[in-house]
């Protein structure tokens, strides 16, 4: 009688999903569906919009990160109309980015991920959250991440309008200026959040890497994957968030390809099954060979781990230092270890945080000249950066009035989608062995999908109190076997 | 008496209305003491089964944003109303039907086939679409249903009260949940928001001629906008006469002009049709050639108009 | 097609169009007949709403240019008119289903040639599409 498990909703992501698990006669797992239950429709509903609307509109596609929609989006304007933005308006726009990727990823970490090993994987739900996180290491930590995430969005809302949603971004520039004023309390933002970046890597180093329990479950083959790795990456081969290069590097580390985003479409195919709204992203030129990690594989990951792989080193000097560290402890470049996100997504925040404070400091961040007015509307914008969660690609084609007439829009997540569905049939196959289902194993296997942060740091203090997750293991007739509660 | 149990759910939801509640910070801490959280999809562990097995009524308060386009969110739309007492729609997707409501002037068939079979980097030779049921491997995959169209809450459930934004603005939420939670509440269909339109509070205001007369309507990245005058006054297109006040010109103030996500004034049902009536009056033209040469520069009324209204216009709101 | 009889709603102002003339006595021959006084009171609202209703086109009959009573109600109603119609394409809705005229028949005789000329227009245009109807079908449809 095989037997099936539901996990419905899926919470503390964005976007809505479920994960089916299919069991053998023995209980072993036979095979594991991540499904994503939703579709919006974007690309379309956005056409006979005018251009200069889609960074408004684009942003609503996720409110957790509408940033790198938002800049992505009117990168691809700058393309449209052949516009080069000036010096000021280039450091305006990356200190809102920077500003929201530390924001995000932070929030990610202390939220989502520490209590799986501040607190522990398999401790009692109850505690496995932001308060026992807290109860560990302190009120005070709480405190400093409100702080720093109020501050943060305090750069967006200036900069960009409302952090949920930021509406600002015009080809060629930015609609305002920044002020010595403002430099001022946005450089001590600055200080603080390298200050706070430090202090969690080293909270992780203390609590993850210190731990051999941990340090083995962060190495553990289960959550191991071995694929391609995409990121975007500079005339040096240095990690850039905002522009440059997409390169590519295989499983062993070798460079695959090295391209401008306007040739995304040659790389990236995308692939649809039946089950699941989410495209299947894949490397093109290899084409579409399955959900596995074999020498076959055409499969590859964005996001932190896969940034880290890609790039040569780090923009700036505290983050490259932190950089040299993980990869001589995780042994090998590039590094497989899915639990090294969280990692490596600290030292991102790092990275961003060290460029907040480099822009906060440049003179030439209040200059009034942030408009660089030369528009030559074009057929074609392409716009790419790297959003917290992966490469996010923009393409929009325009007629002579300037409205769109096609976009198309390749997500981060979608990226990631099929190693998702691998990584957590991996988890499953090994912590689900034998009919007797294991309470502890739904975090476990959580903890494979927890990782790449999937289009959602989920922006908010999880709660004290009840965590219930209810399984319900059915028969292949669909009647109840049996339920496991955990609460 | 057990604290008042509130639960906060997405629908078709971005997720930037449950990021707004999470900016209200420390105040957060205290509202989740004072109250149970009995389920919030993004953040909490809570499933909807949970839920279901409550009493009708049992939950105080649900928050719910998002709009409902699929047969999952209508089911949780209509099992919260069940089990709650007052229903806020909070967010413009919930009050208005949201941005992605622009998709009601387009096709689930022309969204299904540009997804998944058009696109230039799609690659399906087998012609494969997502299915309400699929089966593989002897076992049944479901997804949930795709509508034809993007509906605002209240054309699925009744809803008590309303908050508008894209998304809500941190203070007017406190307003909202303390208003709730100290049983301080207007009458049940207002909105939670003040009355009047934007312009009331704009600093842009005191810079509007008498009577502004325009002989081009402007957009805005083709110009540089002066950021102390009326938009209107400079020629570009600003829904500020027509939109409920409330937002604290988060968009005037990065001097971008207003798109209308706080909805309706109190009182209008439909402020794009408003909004018209707003355009023609600071139009200088008479003749029938001049009033078709400006019109035509006006080059997306619907998207403008509506941007985040559209099922809720009159030519979409149901019934 | 021979089946569809189209519905015009037709607004007319006071000033200049039928004042001649007994309202009570015109009136059975003109279907949806709105007199009113000024054209400018016509919100793009009432132009909606009529659509909403089942209309399948609206006639504006308004007092000529420079002679209305209010001085430019006539002009606004002409580019709220033009607005509307821009509006409605996104809709499906054709440009020729609002037609504005400004103009004086103190008899009110042209009235009804002008609303029969407009109807014989929509019948070839057919039925207006009534998008709120289609899209209420299409919950969980096409």
């Amino acid at each position: 009688m095989s037997k099936r498990i539901t996990i419905n909703p899926l919470t503390r992501l964005e976007g809505h999903g479920k994960i089916e698990v299919f069991l053998d006669d023995k209980g072993d797992v036979r095979d594991v569906y991540w499904q994503v239950v939703e579709l919006r429709g974007f690309e379309r509903f956005c056409i006979g919009r005018p251009v200069e609307e889609l960074p408004r509109i684009m942003p609503n596609i996720c409110g957790v990160c509408p940033t790198p929609h938002n800049m992505a989006s009117v990168k691809a304007l700058d393309d449209l109309y052949g516009v080069e933005p000036t010096p000021a308006a280039k450091l305006i726009r990356q200190l809102h980015y920077n500003a929201f990727l530390v924001e995000d990823h932070l929030l990610h970490f202390y939220i989502l991920s520490s209590p799986d090993f501040v607190v522990g994987p398999t401790a009692d739900p109850a505690e496995r959250n932001i308060v026992g996180v807290v109860q560990k290491v302190g009120l005070e930590i709480g405190g400093k991440m409100i702080d720093v995430r109020r501050r943060c969005r305090a750069i967006v809302r200036h900069i960009a309008s409302k952090p949920a949603h930021p509406e600002g971004g015009l080809p060629g520039g930015v609609s305002m200026g920044i002020s010595e004023d403002d430099r001022r309390w946005m450089r001590e933002t600055a200080d603080l959040c390298v200050q706070f970046c430090q202090f969690s890597l080293q909270l992780f180093r203390q609590v993850v890497l210190d731990n051999k329990e941990y340090l083995n479950l962060v190495l553990n083959d289960a959550y191991k994957l071995d694929t391609y790795y995409m990121g975007q990456v500079d005339e040096n081969n240095r990690l850039n968030f905002y522009e440059g290069k997409i390169r590519i590097v295989g499983p062993k580390g070798e460079e695959y390809a090295l391209f401008d985003c306007h040739d995304y479409v040659d790389y990236i195919g995308e692939w649809v099954e039946p089950w699941t709204y989410i495209r299947l992203t894949h490397l093109k030129k290899i084409g579409w060979k399955g959900l596995n990690e074999d020498e076959t594989t055409s499969l590859y990951r964005v996001g932190p781990l896969a940034r880290l792989n890609v790039a040569d080193g780090m923009l700036t000097p505290l983050a490259q230092k932190e950089f040299e560290t993980m990869f001589a402890v995780l042994g090998s470049k590039p590094a497989h270890h899915t639990l090294a996100y969280h990692w490596a997504r600290l030292i991102e925040a790092l990275q961003a945080a060290e460029h907040m404070q480099r822009i906060a400091n440049d003179p030439l961040l209040t200059s009034k000249d942030i408009r660089n007015m030369d528009l030559r509307l074009g057929k074609v914008g392409i716009g790419c950066v790297e959003a917290a969660r992966g490469t996010l690609i923009h393409h929009y084609e325009a007629d002579v009035d300037g409205r769109a007439t096609k976009v198309n829009l390749i997500v981060a997540t979608q990226h990631n989608a099929a190693p998702i569905c691998l990584s957590v049939k991996k988890a499953a196959r090994e912590f689900i062995k034998g009919p007797q289902v294991r309470e502890g194993f739904l975090n476990m296997v959580e903890m494979a999908f927890r990782a790449y942060d999937p289009c959602l740091g989920c922006a908010t203090h999880a709660l004290p109190g009840q965590m219930p997750l209810i399984v319900n293991i059915r028969d292949s007739e669909g009647s109840l076997l049996r339920t496991i509660q955990r609460s | 008496m057990g604290k008042p149990k509130v639960a906060i759910c997405w629908l078709g939801s971005c997720g930037g209305c449950d990021e707004t509640i999470v900016d209200i910070n420390e105040v957060l801490l205290r509202v989740a003491g004072a109250v149970d959280i009995v389920l919030w999809p993004v953040a909490m562990d809570f499933k909807y089964d949970s839920v279901k097995r409550m009493k009708n009524g049992e939950i105080a308060v649900s928050v719910v944003s998002g709009h409902v386009r699929n047969s999952e969110q209508e089911e949780i739309a209509k099992l919260l109303r069940k089990k709650s007492q007052l229903i806020l729609a909070f967010g413009a997707c919930a009050c208005f039907g949201g941005t992605p409501g622009l998709a009601n002037l387009t096709t689930k068939t022309d969204i299904l086939n540009w997804v998944y079979r058009d696109a230039p980097t799609v690659v399906n030779p087998d012609g494969n679409y997502p299915q309400a049921a699929f089966r593989v491997n002897g076992e049944e995959l479901t997804l949930p249903e795709f509508y034809g169209r993007v509906f605002p809450l209240n054309a699925i459930i009744d809803v008590d009260y309303y908050l508008p934004g894209c998304p809500p603005p941190p203070y007017l939420v406190m307003y909202a949940l303390s208003g709730m939670l100290e049983n301080k509440l207007p009458a049940r269909g207002s909105t939670l928001a003040p009355h009047r339109a934007l312009c009331d509070s704009c600093k842009r205001n005191k810079s509007k001629p008498d009577r502004i007369s325009i002989r081009e309507i402007k957009r805005i990245h083709e110009v540089e906008a002066d950021p102390d005058v009326c938009f209107l006054a400079q020629g570009i297109i600003c829904l500020g006469p027509a939109t409920r006040d409330g937002c604290g010109e988060s968009c005037m103030n990065i001097n971008i002009p207003c798109r209308g996500c706080f909805g309706p004034v109190e009182g209008v049902e439909d402020s794009g049709a408003k909004f018209i009536s707003t355009v023609a009056s600071i139009l200088d033209a008479e003749s029938d050639e001049e009033v078709v040469r400006i019109v035509s520069q006006m080059i997306d009324p619907v998207g403008y108009l509506y941007r985040f209204l559209l099922p809720a216009s009159i030519l979409q709101k149901k019934g | 097609m021979s089946k569809y009889k189209p519905k015009l709603v037709c607004f007319s102002c006071k000033f200049s169009w039928g004042y001649l003339t007994d309202e009570d006595a015109l009136s059975p021959e003109i279907e949806n007949w709105v007199p009113l006084i000024c054209t400018g009171k016509i919100d793009a609202t009432h132009m909606l709403e009529a659509f909403k209703a089942g209309a399948d086109g609206i006639l504006i009959l308004g007092c000529p240019e420079g002679n209305c009573h209010y001085q430019d109600g006539n002009y606004e109603a002409r580019k709220r008119v033009y607005l509307v119609r821009s509006l409605l394409e996104s809709f499906g809705i054709e440009k020729e289903r609002i037609r504005i005229e400004l103009s004086t028949d103190p008899e009110g005789k042209r009235i009804r040639e002008s609303v029969d000329d407009m109807k014989r227009k929509l019948a070839k245009l057919g039925p207006a599409k009534k998008k709120s109807e289609e899209v209420t079908k299409a919950r969980g449809g096409k």
